[in-house]
Order: C-alpha cells, then sequence, then structure tokens
C-alpha cells in the first residue's frame, strides 16, 4: 500500500485538503464525519498548515490533529517575504509534525500560488521535504482570480518560479479565474473548485495504488510528470448514458474537464489516462485503439484501467510543453510589478517635494 | 244561749265537711315530725300503724316503714332520705294520701316526718312486738317450730352435672318435731337422688342437715325456680304444723362441648401490600387455639403460588399441641419472582378438622427490572452520542 501525504498550506490549500478529507467520507454528506470512517485507496495522511489560526477553525473534515497553526497570528497578509521567514522560524515543527506521521512515498502539496503564507511555504516545503524523503512530490498549485490584484500576481510569478527552481516531481496547475465557471458567486466557486481537484487526486491515488488490469504505477507518474516543462494539469470525464468509451477518454482531454486552460492536442507532452468503471463499458480493444490515437498527437500516454461499479468515468492528468496562459500570466506580473515601481517611485517624489517645502525650517513654538 | 250553742255547733260542723276537702286537694301538713327507734311504732287516727322495721346509714341513707291499715294488706315500704315527700306515698282504703320523708338516719333511728290532711293526728306511740317478745310468751306451751333453709352448691349448673341440695332445718319452737314429711318437688328433665321424703324428730332448738342430689339429665337449658320445700310436721301433741323453705333459682346451662379449635392467621409485612419480585419479604403466620380443650398434634400446610419461594424458615411446620387460649406464631421468609397478584394460602389440620386462611399480596417488578428495557435501549444511544461527541471532539480545532 502506497503511503500518501497530503499537505494543504495557507487557507486555499487547507480548504482544498478539507474537500479531499470529506470527499474521503464517500457520499456521506456534512454529516458522515460523525459516522463514518474515511475510506482513502491507500495510506493517506493529511495536514493543514496555515499561519491563520481562523483558515484552520474553518476546516470541518480535518481533524483537529492534523491542522497545524504555525503561530504567526493572522497570515502573512499576501506577504511572501515575511512568510518565508516564518517557515524557517518553524521549520524544524513543521517538519517534525510531519516527521510523526511517518514517511511516504508521494507527497501532494496543495497551495495557492498568490497568498503570502501557502506561496512561501510550498517551495521552501519542497527543498525540506526532498531532503528527508525519498519521495515523489507533486504541487498542486491553485491560480488567483486575476483581477485579485497586482500583489496575488507577483505573488503567483514568483511562487511558481520558486517552485520549478526546487524541481518537485511535478507540478498541476488549478486555474481560480478559469474554473470560475462553475458557479455565479466565489465562495460556491471555491466550494465547487475544491471537491473537483479532491475527487481527481483521490481518483489518482485509487489508481497508483490499484491492483489494476492495466497498471499505471508511481513510475509511471513519474515519467508523466517528468514530461515537458514538468508542469501540467489534470482532466476528468464522466460517461453519459449512452457514451462510448472512446467518447469519455477524449471527454477527459477537452477543456470543460481541465483545471486549467490548454489544449492538450497541441501543447500536451506526456498523459496518463485512468478509466474506472463497470466492465461491461470497459472495451479494452477499443481503449488501447484510442490511447494509441491520442499517442500520436501527446506523446507517451499511460494507461490504467481500474473495475469498478458504475458508469465509466476517466481521469488525465498531463505535462505540457508549453504554457502560453502562464507567460500571459508572467507578462501581466511583470507589468503590475514595473507599475508597482514606478507608482511607488512617483509617490516617493511627490513625497520628497512635499517634504521639499519645509527642508531648511525649524518648528517655531 | 241554746241558739248561740247550735249555732257553734253548726258551724263546727261545717268546718269539718271543708276540712277534709282542704286535705284532698293537697294541702297537707305534718301530721308526725319526729324520731323514732328500730321496732318502734306510731297509729294515725286509730287506724294507720307505722312501724320502723331497719335503718341503714349506708347511703343511699333509708328507712324500712312497716305500715298497716284497714282493710289494706302489710305493706313494707323503704323511703330514701333524700326523696323527698312526694316520692313515697302511701294510699289509705278510702283513697286519702300521707306523704313520708325522712330527714334522718341514725344508728338505730330514724328521723323523719309523715304528712297528709291537716286534722290527722298521732293517736298512739308503742313498741313493736318482736318474735323474742312473743316467744317468751309462747313458752309455757311447747310449740315446735321449724325453720327449713335451702341451698344449692351451685346456682348455675350444666347439663349432665350434678347439684347438690342442702336443706338445714332448725328447730326453733320449744316442743319437738315429729313425723316431720319433706314434701320437694323437681323439675322436669332432672333426676332427684337420695332426697327422703320423711325425716327423724327435730328436738327443740336442734338443727338437721338434709341433703340429696339433683341430677340434671336433660333439663332444657335456662332459669328454673325451684318450688319452695314443703315440710309438715306435729308437735308432740299431735298438732299438725307446716312451713316452707324459700324457692331457688337454678340455671341450666347447656353441656358445654370440650374441644379444641384453631384458627390461622397470615400477615404479610410490606409497605402498601406491593412486594418487589426478587425481594425477601416475611410472613407471619399464627395459629390460635379458639376451642376449650388442648389440641392433639398440629399439622400446616402451605399453598404457595409457583413462583414464590421460601428463602428462610420452615413453612409447614408440626405442633405436639396447643392449649386453649394459647396460639403459636412462627415466621418465613420468602420470595416471589414474576409480578402480578399472588394468593399464599395456609392450611392447619388437628384431629380431623381443619382451618385455612390466605393472604393476598401484588409484586412489582423492582425499579431496576422496569426500566431495564429502557436501559438497554438507551446504552446504544448513549455510546452513539459519546461516539459523537468524541468525533465532535475530533474535528473542533
Ligand atoms: N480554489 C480556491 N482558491 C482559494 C480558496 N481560498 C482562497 N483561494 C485563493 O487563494 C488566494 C489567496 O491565497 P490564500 O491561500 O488565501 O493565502 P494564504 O496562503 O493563506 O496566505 P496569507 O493569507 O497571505 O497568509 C486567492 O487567489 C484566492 O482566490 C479556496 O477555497 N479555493
Ligand atoms: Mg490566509
Amino acid at each position: 500500500m502506497l503511503n500518501i501525504l497530503i499537505l494543504g498550506l495557507g487557507q486555499c490549500g487547507n480548504r482544498v485538503l478539507d474537500a479531499v478529507n470529506h470527499e474521503a467520507f464517500g457520499s456521506g454528506g456534512t454529516f458522515a464525519k460523525y459516522y463514518s470512517r474515511q475510506k482513502f485507496p491507500a495510506s493517506v495522511k493529511t495536514i493543514a498548515i496555515n499561519t491563520a489560526i481562523n483558515d484552520l477553525k474553518g476546516l470541518t473534515d480535518t481533524r483537529a490533529k492534523d491542522r497545524f497553526h504555525v503561530p504567526h497570528l493572522h497570515g502573512v497578509g499576501a506577504n511572501r517575504t515575511l512568510g518565508k521567514k516564518v517557515f524557517d522560524d518553524n521549520k524544524e515543527q513543521i517538519m517534525s509534525e510531519i516527521d510523526k506521521r511517518g514517511s511516504f512515498e508521494l507527497i501532494f502539496i496543495v497551495t495557492s500560488t498568490a497568498g503570502g503564507s501557502g506561496s512561501s511555504f510550498a517551495p521552501l516545503l519542497v527543498k525540506e521535504l526532498k531532503k528527508a524523503y525519498n519521495a515523489q512530490i507533486i504541487c498542486i498549485a491553485v491560480l488567483p482570480f486575476r483581477e485579485e490584484g497586482s500583489i496575488f500576481l507577483q505573488n503567483t510569478a514568483f511562487c511558481i518560479r520558486e517552485l520549478v527552481a526546487e524541481s518537485p516531481n511535478g507540478i498541476l496547475l488549478v486555474d481560480n479565474q478559469y474554473l470560475k465557471k462553475y458557479a455565479g458567486d466565489i465562495k460556491s466557486a471555491y466550494d465547487k473548485i475544491n471537491t473537483s481537484v479532491a475527487m481527481r487526486v483521490l481518483f489518482l491515488i485509487e489508481a497508483l495504488n490499484s491492483e489494476m488490469l492495466m497498471v499505471t504505477d508511481l513510475g509511471d507518474l513519474k515519467t508523466v510528470m517528468n514530461g515537458g516543462i514538468g508542469i501540467g494539469t489534470m482532466g476528468y470525464y464522466e460517461a453519459g448514458k449512452d457514451g462510448t468509451i472512446k467518447s469519455a477518454i477524449l471527454g477527459s482531454f477537452k477543456p470543460s474537464g481541465l483545471l486549467f486552460p490548454t489544449n492538450v492536442y497541441n501543447e500536451g507532452a506526456r498523459a496518463m489516462l485512468i478509466i474506472k468503471g463497470d466492465k461491461k463499458y470497459l472495451d479494452l480493444d477499443l481503449i488501447t485503439k484510442t490511447v494509441e490515437e491520442l499517442s500520436t498527437d501527446v506523446g507517451q500516454v499511460f494507461k490504467g484501467v481500474l473495475i469498478k461499479k458504475g458508469r465509466p468515468k476517466v481521469l488525465s492528468l498531463f505535462t505540457l510543453n508549453s504554457v502560453p496562459e502562464l507567460e500571459r500570466i508572467y507578462a501581466d506580473a511583470a507589468d503590475a510589478i514595473r507599475f508597482e515601481m514606478d507608482k511607488r517611485e512617483q509617490s516617493k517624489k511627490q513625497l520628497d517635494g512635499a517634504f521639499a517645502h519645509i527642508d531648511d525650517l525649524e518648528p517655531i513654538y | 244561749m241554746n241558739s248561740v250553742r247550735i249555732l257553734v255547733i253548726a258551724t263546727i260542723f261545717v268546718f269539718m265537711l271543708l276540712i277534709p276537702v282542704v286535705v284532698a286537694s293537697g294541702n297537707d301538713s305534718y301530721i308526725f315530725d319526729n324520731e323514732l327507734q328500730v321496732n318502734e311504732g306510731i297509729t294515725i287516727e286509730t287506724s294507720i300503724h307505722i312501724e320502723v322495721v331497719d335503718v341503714n346509714r349506708i347511703p343511699p341513707e333509708r328507712a324500712k316503714f312497716r305500715i298497716t291499715s284497714y282493710q289494706k294488706p302489710e305493706r313494707t315500704i323503704t323511703v330514701f332520705r333524700e326523696d323527698g315527700p312526694q316520692v313515697n306515698k302511701y294510699e289509705t282504703y278510702r283513697g286519702t294520701s300521707i306523704y313520708f320523708d325522712v330527714i334522718g338516719v341514725y344508728s338505730d333511728s330514724v328521723q323523719f316526718s309523715v304528712s297528709g290532711p291537716s286534722n290527722w293526728r298521732v293517736t298512739d306511740y308503742y313498741d313493736v312486738e318482736t318474735e323474742e317478745d312473743l316467744e317468751e310468751v309462747a313458752d309455757a306451751v311447747t310449740v315446735p317450730k321449724l325453720k327449713i333453709t335451702r341451698t344449692l352448691d351451685i346456682a348455675s349448673v350444666q347439663q349432665g352435672q350434678t347439684v347438690k341440695v342442702t336443706f338445714k332445718i332448725k328447730n326453733e319452737g320449744n316442743g319437738t318435731a315429729s313425723e316431720i314429711e319433706l314434701d320437694e318437688s323437681t323439675i322436669t328433665g332432672a333426676y332427684m337422688e337420695g332426697c327422703p321424703a320423711s325425716l327423724n324428730d327435730i328436738a327443740a332448738g336442734a338443727t338437721e342437715r338434709v341433703s340429696y342430689d339433683l341430677k340434671i339429665i336433660d333439663a332444657e337449658p335456662g332459669t328454673y325456680e325451684l318450688n319452695p320445700t314443703l315440710l309438715n310436721y306435729k308437735s308432740e301433741s299431735g298438732a299438725s304444723y307446716s312451713s316452707e323453705s324459700t324457692s331457688n333459682v337454678l340455671v341450666i346451662v347447656a353441656e358445654e362441648v370440650l374441644v379444641p379449635e384453631l384458627g390461622i392467621k397470615v400477615t404479610i409485612e410490606s409497605d402498601d401490600d406491593v412486594i418487589t419480585c426478587g425481594d425477601r419479604f416475611p410472613a407471619i403466620i399464627r395459629i390460635d387455639n379458639i376451642g376449650n380443650a388442648t389440641s392433639g398434634r398440629v399439622t400446616i400446610k402451605s399453598h404457595l403460588p409457583d413462583d414464590v419461594r421460601v428463602a428462610d424458615g420452615e413453612i409447614d411446620p408440626v405442633y405436639e399441641s396447643i392449649k386453649p387460649g394459647d396460639f403459636v406464631e412462627y415466621d418465613v421468609t420468602m420470595i416471589a419472582y414474576e409480578p402480578g397478584k399472588h394468593i399464599i394460602k395456609m392450611d392447619v389440620l388437628w384431629a380431623d378438622a381443619e382451618a385455612s386462611a390466605s393472604a393476598e399480596f401484588w409484586a412489582e417488578l423492582s425499579g431496576f427490572d422496569k426500566y431495564y428495557i429502557y436501559i438497554l435501549a438507551a446504552i446504544p444511544i448513549v455510546l452513539i452520542l459519546l461516539w459523537l461527541i468524541k468525533r465532535r471532539r475530533e474535528y473542533s480545532f
């Protein structure tokens, strides 16, 4: 059995993690935690780490002992520099908290790239975890809504750069802006996004841990995540009443099931397809044929088939050769930084000018 | 002068006519108011004789008077000191009343008053001639005088028993009584055994005792009056005399059968007659001999409901005997297991008789038993609650 650790950093990471814990209870709903057991498809440990105690208190399905508060009052206010300092100050406690839970073969780090805590902790954690564990580390990075402001954009830009620099096994992007379409208001959009991410993560874990008909394993995952620039995302498709398995597989590459806007056929480097469903739907020849077709466009495609009750569900996971959307973010971020710098200079000048009025004057009483 | 005399006489005559009318109308006055010794007497208007027979100073103080008057039988009246004159009335043959009132009683005298018609006067004071006085007079001729007294050894007798009847015959005369014949009557259902019909001569002053057995055979229970015994006898001169004893009262009661009679009583001690299932409770059994004879061997037999056990004590003991008026009492500790009404029946058997008694009680499940099912039901709820609380704790940060 795989030993897996999921770390949720900052408010965003905490809440996605909470959604994972919630989904692990199955279809029981809000009260499932009172009577049910979590049905993780592997040995899964979770820790929600945050500087803001209120964010931790807001969680519902994560055990109290799995919520770790890094003492710095109410978050670091999107200040990554401060966040890094706080991490350094509390590194030992954080690492020992993780250490308590044993050793792991696969570690997920879930964080927003835009805030202060999660985005600054994530790269540093990757570094520390790599030192401490011989585990694959996959970061799930949540990108901000674009209109959230220039600081979030800057943070995202620096966070992703630092993450890549620490070279985890892979970075899976989740784009709030792109997924805004899920719901009208931010709160329900967050819940939807978090649930979607959670479901995909659990699906992936299940696939990696199962005795499958056609096997994907940690090695396959490593290979997929090594493809392209090491950055990718996940897609998902649940077959309708009379869809074929082929349409379900192709569906998982469609923009509607992706967590980050990309054209898989153009930009995909490597992919992993996990197909789950009742045996009667799973025409292995058709699956193999479809995957072969995809390989011509996407490159190496690993596939796994899980025999489980129900209609076919397909999870796709892939790495990209190029990420135009990310480039756009960086351009925006650079603009924003420059604009901020100009504004700050101007403001400073203005203030200096103002001060100049009293340059050679002393107060008279 | 003559006419004056006539007038006076006429006036007196008119007065004499008027006075009795006044008396009759109740305008009485004292005829006598003085003290008399016992055996002293007065005569009023020459025809009414009043003698003091007896006085009694022990309260109620009283005096007994013997009154004789023209055309009326001798009468004795007893006057109590506090009664007042109205109560003690004596009426003459003609219908005139006189009234007695005792004012004071002394050791052998009485002060009393007699009121009546105002013209009536005490016409004589005299001493009563007592018997002794008479004897002295009669001494000259020898006359036997037998006085017979009959006594019974018991006044109340059961059927089947025998009464000893004794005659005491005293010759109070001064001559020998001879040819004495005793005439004794009996009651139906009784038999006289050894009752002499004739007796030997009894000399003057001698006393003879004679007795016989009166066997009550099958006389009906009741109160009987034994008729006076009649004695007929003769003096030496051959004159015939007779005397009587007083009559006696004999009560005959039904023959008493001596049998033991046992009664049994069962008492269950509990508060408000409710017993808790499974709890020990005491029962007291008491056997009384309400008969008049000692019983023989007494056996006690219990009849318990199926779910009632004796936890302690012997419930069916045997007693060798129980004396009349006596009782035995023992207690046992029991347990009832089922709820509901229970009846404990106990028989007491002796000779060829038996008696039984029963006691009732309710058995109820104990508080715990009653709520046992609820407690059982509550356990999982409590466990679930504890589990929920634990879970909540686990998830509250
Ligand atoms: N998908 C998703 N995004 C979220 C959620 N909560 C916050 N975000 C996004 O996360 C970004 C803000 O980062 P946070 O995670 O709140 O910041 P933090 O890591 O807690 O750091 P500080 O609060 O600055 O200490 C914004 O872009 C939000 O849109 C959530 O529940 N789901
Ligand atoms: Mg925060």
